[in-house]
């Protein structure tokens, strides 16, 4: 039954007034709504596909105007069981681009993980053999201990690092993994397959992941509910041993702390740039953060970066005036997945249901430490049940003789569509 | 099983019988025993949301739960099946240990409370708990109340007080059928006394040998217009070991 309209205002009023009740009438029509019939209950699917079209434009630092570009991409997962312990991975994603990248073919296939899982017992023991996306590490902008992160990237189609990690390349490898409660211990060895990356748009690319034997050995422990750990030992041939810690923290309700380190003998960013690999020096890597999330569904994350093997404002200074010399260098760092500068900072930010609930806003702000020149990025992004639609903006802000003022491209714009199947 | 629980579970089934009034304490764990298997089991979820009483949005899940050993409390890790963009993206929570993990970039992200609260998962809270953990109760009155069926039920008004200090809620008022312990209702609020959720449980059906809600209605506190239906469905019991409920078993889970 339900009450007069002036009593359920009343009623209203009151709980307004108070903040702790719930008005009748909205009750009551919350107690007729019904879900739609379903016709049956969804399962889960082994495969996850979409295709995403994007058409954008970038303004030119070192020539006039600006250059309009295309994208079309096929992005194809499968995981599935092909008998009681044994899973079959399948991850392959293809992006047509326009106007293609200097030295690349327009079509670029990028074949991110194929291997097969064996999980017998409940899954405490894990066996993986095949192409792999091992991926470690805890911060928003810069993962010192993501050892396999190097040469991963085929196309860099979005700023945004979440994405990037979305598009990169496995590394071939044997891993095994036991569990236990409240911890893990797990081992890779990537074995040196081929020599140099490929510029073959339909390669596997084997020669950017697996150019040399590689391993690693890691520790995962929750020492509590709000702490967790990892303790690293990477090891490549020619090279000493890096050692390497990341963690977790949760600090309060509405905030979270991560950290990573990692200290190795192994040649800096300008000696790999230039090829000369026999000069190498002790250095470490860091990166720390703190989240907080708001009541008003804003998180925003604070994170410090830091590379001991960057060349400092000396050593940027010293690349000389032109640009070519400073470009190679950000090319190498950008392949690497290094931080470019000594220090850098990064404001990251995203805010759920921005207006309108299926609105969604992430944006980000990256400072080089030593120039404050700025990487700005912001994406506004609207759901559909199938559809996304996609605004991107990026600008690189800063004169000509700093990280983010010589990069080619001073502003960049596009528009995306994503459709799920 | 301890044969104290093992009382209070009998008491759940055959409430009725009962001569001696029990206490708030017994009637809150018979009710947490209709909501929630004892042992380890998965359960298909789907969400449908409504704004003004409008259908705005339609969500499934799978929920794999068990009852920690250490604790006492229930640890859940829930699958995201539809909609396509969300599949296979993954949430743990283990008491405050929370995760969101996405297959797509391998990242694992640590949540904090809060944060948790922005997504459809968190009204998980109010579905798998138990409420006799980490709350006390005391019996605030006996009273006539409608259900979620609008019937109107002699119910047990429980307050239930936080003594845990990681919960959502501080302090819950819970309505349970004084005929067979079923939950009918909560307010859910916050510290600072504001409600947050009003949950009505509907729909009982026989589910792991037991009459549980297979709906409840989820009224926003803030936004009484906000509305989420949550229907369970697919209960079975299963196998879910300790160590699934960690972060370094995100990347490995594929229970089907």
């Amino acid at each position: 039954m339900r009450k007069p309209q002036y009593l359920a205002s009343l009623t209203t009023l009151a709980c307004a007034l108070v903040g702790t009740c719930l008005p009748v009438h909205a009750q009551d029509e919350a107690l007729d709504l019904e879900s739609a019939p379903v016709e049956k209950v969804e399962k889960p699917a082994n495969t996850k596909l979409f295709f995403e079209a994007a058409v954008g434009s970038a303004s030119q630092r070192y020539q006039p105007g600006s250059v309009d570009t295309q994208r079309g991409s096929l992005d194809w997962v499968y995981s599935g069981r092909v008998s009681p312990s044994l899973r079959a991975v399948f991850s392959n994603r293809t992006d047509i681009i326009n106007p293609a990248m200097p030295g690349s073919d327009s079509t670029i296939n990028s074949l991110r993980e194929a291997y097969i899982s064996w999980q017998p017992d409940g899954g405490d023991t894990v066996v993986d053999l095949g192409r792999i996306n091992l991926r470690n590490g805890p911060s928003y902008g810069y993962n010192p201990t993501d050892f396999f992160r190097d040469g991963s990237l085929r196309l860099v189609t979005s700023a945004d690092p979440f994405a990037l990690r979305q598009n990169r390349l496995g590394s071939v490898m044997l891993r095994a993994q036991r569990l236990w409660n409240g911890g893990s211990v797990s081992a890779a060895l990537s074995p040196k397959l081929a020599d140099a990356p490929s510029g073959d748009g339909w390669n596997a690319d084997l020669g950017s992941t697996n150019n040399r034997d590689r391993a690693l050995l890691t520790l995962g422990t929750q020492f509590s509910q709000t702490l967790n750990t990892q303790v690293m030992l990477y090891q490549e041939s020619g090279l000493n041993p890096t050692v390497g810690f990341n963690m977790t923290a949760l600090l309060s309700d509405a905030a979270v702390a991560h950290m990573e380190w990692t200290y190795g003998n192994e040649p800096d960013l300008l000696n790999r740039t230039l090829s000369r690999t026999n000069t190498t020096s002790n250095q470490s890597r860091f990166a720390g953060g703190l989240t907080y999330t708001t009541l008003g569904k804003t998180s925003i994350t604070a994170e410090y970066q830091y590379n001991g093997f960057a060349l400092d404002a000396a050593g940027w200074s010293a690349l000389g005036p032109a640009p070519t010399q400073r470009l190679a260098y950000l090319q190498q760092s950008l392949r690497l997945q290094e931080l470019a500068p000594r220090q850098a900072y990064l404001i990251y930010v995203s805010q759920k249901g921005m207006g309108l609930k299926d609105l969604d806003l992430t944006a980000y702000l990256r400072v080089n430490g030593q120039d404050d020149s700025k990487l700005a990025w912001l994406e506004l992004r609207h759901h559909w049940p199938s559809f996304d639609m996609t605004f991107q903006l990026q600008h690189n802000i800063g004169n000509s003789n700093t990280e983010f003022g010589v990069l080619p491209e001073s502003r960049n714009m596009q528009v995306l569509g994503t459709y799920y199947f | 099983m301890k044969p104290f629980i093992f009382a209070l579970l009998l008491f759940g089934a055959f409430g009725g019988v009962a001569t001696a009034a029990p206490s708030a304490t017994e009637i809150l764990y018979a009710s947490d025993a209709i909501r929630n298997p004892s042992k380890p089991f998965s359960v298909t979820v789907t969400l449908t949301e409504f704004q003004n009483g409008k259908q705005v949005d339609t969500s499934t899940l799978t929920s794999y739960s068990r009852l920690q050993q250490q604790g006492g409390q229930f640890a859940s890790l829930v699958r995201f099946i539809a909609p396509a963009r969300d599949a296979g993206k993954l949430i743990l929570k283990n008491g405050n240990d929370m995760w969101f993990y996405d297959p797509t970039n391998k990242a694992s992200v640590r949540l904090s409370p809060q944060q948790r609260l922005l997504g459809q998962a968190s009204n998980g809270d109010v579905a798998t708990v138990n409420l006799a953990k980490d709350y006390k109760p005391s019996l605030a009155a006996e009273e006539e109340v409608q259900d979620g069926e609008r019937k109107m039920r002699k119910a047990y008004k429980l307050a239930l007080i936080a003594v845990s200090p990681d919960v959502t809620y501080a302090t819950i008022d819970l309505w349970v059928d004084a005929e067979n312990n079923r939950p009918i209702k909560g307010r859910f609020y916050a510290e600072s006394s504001r409600l947050l959720k009003t949950v009505y449980y509907r729909k009982f059906q026989s589910q792991l040998g037991v009459q549980r809600p297979t709906e409840s209605v989820i009224i926003d506190g803030l936004n009484p217009q906000s509305v989420t239906l949550m229907r369970f469905s697919d209960y079975v019991a299963r196998n879910i070991p300790d160590t699934w409920m960690q972060r370094d078993f995100l990347p490995r889970f594929q229970p089907e």
